[in-house]
């Protein structure tokens, strides 16, 4: 019977801190937000994601923070491959896209950009973008990141519409395709 | 069997009370919250930067790269505090944070008054008075409540381009931080 009710119990709260989808997160292909985590009031589930998470959170009217740990196949995010996200954001004032470490350490090449900003980054004519994340060379928009090992994608999105009323704004979130390894 | 069921259907019943009692303890007992990193670099009653990430190097607070951050500690027993200057012509934002690190309030510049930012953090003893009119604040400054005596103000600025980073970072110290006087 303990060992049940250990296994449920510590199981149950890692599964709901990492994963979240039941109880406070809301998942969108392979991005991951906690959509109260800026809220005065955040649920109990939610206060905990943020004690063990420990990160300056945005608050509710400055954005929301989207992480992807896998791509839109499932396959844990590996700097030895190539990534390409493809589509579209939310409507925001800008938003950034960073590569990091588990650890949230920066793993972009020391000398060159650390993300991708909105501003900064070619479209298509129909407002898609077409971004790519590896240590080798790629074309369009490359941010080039650096080590080995897994790593996580931040999708930022400041002052943004997502989670604001219509709940379909967050569906437009761009794929993770791995294209070579 | 019947017995297992029941032993069973025991230890499904502990886990779920375990599991409540993680989720609801863990606020309390966690020893990285974003408090007690913030308490490591801020001071009270002046407004600091916060390090710039650097490549490869710990990032415990999970800055955004992009932007410049200032952190403002109040402590409002001697008084409510107040975050105010002029920032660049940019995207900016500003979020109050309690002991908990959770945001008790937050709003951009499309929100605000443009490049000034006026905000006021008051306690409730002294939102009693603000509404009783005992305390004279100027017109335009943006009222925050808190529950708490301690809280700290981070402001995030978007430097444009990276050019000018350093003097928009320069600006951001500038804005004043400390208690108004009652």
């Amino acid at each position: 019977m303990l060992v049940v009710a250990l296994a449920i119990g510590f199981g149950l709260s890692w599964y709901a801190l990492n994963d979240g989808r039941l109880v406070g997160a809301t998942q969108v292909g392979p991005w991951t937000a906690w959509p109260r985590a800026g809220s005065p009031n955040p649920d109990p589930y939610t206060r905990a994601y943020l004690a063990r998470n420990g990160a300056l959170q945005l608050g509710q009217g400055e954005g929301v923070l989207f992480v992807a740990t896998t791509d839109s196949d499932g396959q844990a995010l590996d700097r030895r491959c190539r990534y390409r996200i493809d589509g579209t954001t939310p409507v925001a004032t800008f938003w950034t896209l960073t590569p990091t470490a588990p650890d949230g350490s920066s793993i972009a090449r020391p000398d060159g950009p650390f993300e991708f900003q909105s501003r900064r980054v070619a479209r298509a004519d129909d407002g898609s973008l077409q971004l790519y994340v590896s240590k080798t060379l790629a074309p369009l928009n490359w941010l080039e990141i650096t080590g080995d090992g897994p790593f996580w994608l931040s999708l930022a999105l400041y002052d943004t519409t997502a989670f604001t009323g219509t709940a379909t704004a967050a569906t437009t979130l761009p794929s993770i395709i791995r294209e070579a390894c | 069997m019947v017995r297992t069921l029941l032993y069973l259907a025991a230890g499904v019943l502990l886990g779920l009370a375990i599991h409540l009692v993680v989720i609801l303890i863990l606020p309390t007992l966690a020893p990285n919250t974003v408090t007690s990193k913030l308490n490591a670099v801020a001071q009270v009653n002046k407004t600091v930067l916060l390090d710039a990430v650097a490549p490869g190097a710990p990032n415990p607070l999970r800055l955004d790269p992009d932007l410049i951050y200032a952190a403002c500690r109040l402590d409002l027993r001697t008084g409510p505090g107040e975050l105010s200057g002029l920032l660049p012509a940019t995207f900016w934002s500003v979020s109050v944070y309690d002991p908990s690190g959770t945001v008790i309030y937050s709003t951009t510049n499309r929100d605000s008054s443009g490049q000034s930012l006026d905000l006021g953090v008051f306690d409730q003893g002294q939102t009693r008075l603000l509404a009783e009119q005992k305390i004279d604040v100027d017109a335009g400054l943006l009222i925050v409540e808190s529950q708490s005596d301690d809280v700290f103000v981070v402001v995030r600025l978007e430097p444009p381009q990276p050019a000018v980073r350093d003097r928009y970072a320069a600006q951001l110290q500038k804005l004043a931080c400390h208690n108004l006087a009652t």
